[in-house]
């Protein structure tokens, strides 16, 4: 037992440290600081608990770009709706927890296993439509099945439309604008939950045949693998997850409005897939950092002498082109260049 | 054989089906004719989106996300022109057509920067090819909520010839004269495009390229080139589309979606690739969304949400009888 320990220790010494970097994170800040992670004078203000909201930002963001890079990255199946799941996952519980009248704590049961349930099977209709015809077929299918979710939902008068509506019936543990260090710790857990069951599906003989589906269908199909059913697998599994992420935010922010079924929320996790790396089980998470920690950098004014410039107000666009451009220049993303970049000095040293 | 008479009928059925239904629906002749002569214009715009659409996947596989974009860019330049300073004191009459064709020459040119710069080096690659118009849409939207921010602008009373507030009537209604105008002109570029395709050179290297283009290659044709044409055939006709839509809808920045998606569900439920498909395909699908506009204008139905989802129903009925659509060929 303790070489596997050691051996397990030694391949991912770089996750350890991370997640050591992480449990640490809103001690260390508030060290720094000098204000408690618990927050200050009994309320949740301060430096430690302000970086814990950005933190607990990046993990949900970073839980999203996972299941969306098991679709795109390890199956090849490419979805610009993932919004809709979600938001889905957001407004069921948001109903749940609000509209049906139940004791808090039953209410969040329950609305957890409805609403993971409800986009698992969203997924696979989804999916069964449009999966058996060419890959064009299903990104086409999602990006409209989203937007005709958007616009539904932003005019349903049960969730009084484009206002949304505020979660008040909130368990008291679970309340991130009293306690959030807790909160902190359930989505970081979360989140490495959700990163190992990923690795591990991936290295299961289920994931090899979601990989030789990406490399090759047709080859994957003549060797005698129903292809359809493991794309089915990895949608709807990818939508259950991205669902846990909505669900994530809207007790984060107290409010389920539809912004959380814009575009947006596709956009940023395609993004944060091909900028960390497509198809690498760290890209997704460190794409997620990057792009949500420079936002908070740099969606600000800067003063530069006389000059000021805004660069918060075209953020989206700066963030459009430096998404074409990664596109066309790193396509593989950081992880994928940087394993390459590793590769390509060993094989000159030897 | 059995299958194009299969498809006849079926077109004819949602014809009729859809006549039918608003005839029966609307209260008396003039709104039945109004109704009728609003889902030809819809059909109109959403032709000049869709059939570049159509063409650019038929011949080079890539499904052009931008294209709304193009639309939107065709809507914007054409206001900025008209209502603008530079050329504040031409005569309205020369000054709209002019919007037009700066509009048009515009989403040509960048129709060109798009397939040579952007998506040249990503053939190997097409799912890439799938992101990239999707960024590029992104950028377009991003890039005319910086120039003209985020206010939708409608069209101001001044106009040319007197087209936009003309109008004709037809059983006691009112029906813009500007519409029958677009109406015109949009059956005008379904035949011109049918001919080009039909009966000159290059639009038989399409067609051509359409059922095998490494076959055409082989041939000693240069396809890369014509690639090139097309795309910028495309976008232009997408962005000529926005400009001559621009008096009526005005710019805003959700036009370039909404057509978008109602583009795709054309091409899709058309055939991928038919043009005959997209041609059929639009007005069938702008036909739906003014009869659905029309019967939900009763107060206690949403109107905007039933006519945007129109397309999409339209689009999951066709494809649940004919998997790849009206004209696709069976795969």
């Amino acid at each position: 037992m303790p070489v596997s320990w050691r051996r397990t220790l030694q391949s991912n010494w770089f996750h350890v440290l991370v997640l050591l970097f992480l449990v640490m994170f809103p001690h260390l800040v508030g060290w720094i600081t000098g204000d408690s992670p618990l927050g200050v004078g009994g309320r949740p203000r301060g430096q430690s608990v302000f970086w814990q909201l950005i933190f607990i930002e990046l993990f949900i963001f970073a839980i999203l770009a996972m299941s969306y890079n098991l679709m795109f990255g390890f199956t090849g199946v490419i979805s610009f709706g993932h919004a809709l799941f979600f938001g889905m996952g957001g407004y069921i519980l948001g109903l749940v927890l609000e509209k049906t009248g139940a004791a808090s704590e039953v209410g969040l049961a329950a609305g957890v296993i409805i609403g993971i349930v409800v986009c698992g099977v969203l997924g696979l209709i989804i999916g069964v439509v449009s999966l058996r015809l060419r890959g064009v077929y299903f990104a086409i299918f999602t990006l409209a099945v989203a937007e005709m979710f958007a616009i539904y939902i932003g005019r349903w008068p049960v969730t009084n439309a484009e206002d949304g509506f505020v979660l008040s019936n909130l368990p008291a543990f679970l309340n991130p604008a009293r306690d959030r260090l807790t909160y902190y710790y359930l989505v970081l857990i979360l989140m490495i939950f959700t990163f190992l069951f990923i690795r591990r599906l991936i290295n299961s003989p289920t994931g090899s045949v979601l990989l030789a589906i990406r490399e090759n269908e047709s080859r994957a199909q003549s060797i005698g693998y129903n292809t359809l059913i493991f794309k089915l697998l990895s949608i709807t599994l990818a939508g259950m997850i991205a669902a846990g992420a909505g669900m994530l935010q809207v007790i984060l922010t107290k409010k389920v409005g539809p912004e959380i079924l814009t575009v947006s929320f596709t956009v940023d996790p395609l993004l944060m897939t091909i900028i960390g790396g497509v198809g690498t089980f760290s890209g997704p998470v460190i794409g997620a950092s990057v792009l949500h920690l420079s936002e908070r950098i740099f969606n600000r004014e800067f003063i530069i002498g006389s000059m000021s410039i805004n660069i918060g107000q075209n953020w989206s666009l700066i963030l459009g082109i430096a998404f074409i451009l990664v596109v066309m220049v790193f396509p593989q993303g950081i992880v994928g260049t940087w394993a390459k970049w590793r590769a390509g000095k060993k094989t000159t040293l030897e | 054989m059995q299958q194009q008479r299969s498809t006849l009928l079926m077109i004819t059925a949602l014809f009729l089906g859809l006549l039918v239904f608003s005839f029966l629906t609307t209260d008396d002749l003039g709104s039945f004719g109004i109704t009728i002569l609003s889902g030809l214009f819809q059909g109109m715009l959403l032709f000049l989106v869709a059939s570049g659409l159509s063409i650019i996947f038929g011949l080079m596989d890539i499904l052009n996300f931008a294209q709304g974009g193009f639309f939107m860019v065709g809507a914007y330049i054409t206001f900025a022109v008209f209502h603008g300073e530079t050329f504040a004191q031409l005569d309205p009459n020369l000054r709209f057509p002019l919007a037009i064709l700066i509009a048009t020459a515009a989403g040509g040119i960048l129709g060109i920067i798009l397939e040579r710069g952007l998506l040249r080096p990503l053939y190997a690659r097409p799912i890439f090819q799938l992101v990239l118009t999707f960024g590029v849409a992104i950028v377009i939207g991003e890039a005319i909520k910086a120039i003209w921010g985020t206010v939708a602008y409608s069209w101001s009373p001044l106009t040319s010839f007197g087209i936009h507030q003309a109008s004709f009537s037809l059983f006691d209604q009112q029906f813009g004269l500007y519409r029958l105008f677009v109406i015109g002109v949009g059956l005008l570029l379904i035949v011109l495009i049918a001919l080009l395709l039909q009966r000159t050179r290059i639009g038989i290297i399409i067609r051509a390229g359409v059922e095998d283009s490494e076959m055409v290659e082989a041939l000693g044709i240069n396809v890369r080139a014509v690639f090139t044409q097309v795309f910028m055939l495309g976008c232009a006709v997408a962005t000529f589309g926005g400009a001559i839509a621009a008096p009526f809808l005005g710019a805003s920045l959700g036009m370039g979606n909404a057509f978008l998606l109602a583009a795709i569900s054309v091409v899709v439920l058309g055939g991928l690739g038919s043009y005959a498909g997209t041609a059929v395909g639009s007005l069938l699908v702008g036909l739906a969304i003014a009869v659905v506009a029309k019967f939900a204008s009763r107060p206690e139905i949403n109107q905007t949400v039933w006519s945007s989802i129109t397309p999409m129903i339209l689009l999951v009925l066709v494809l649940l009888a004919r998997p790849s659509g009206l004209f696709g060929k069976e795969r």
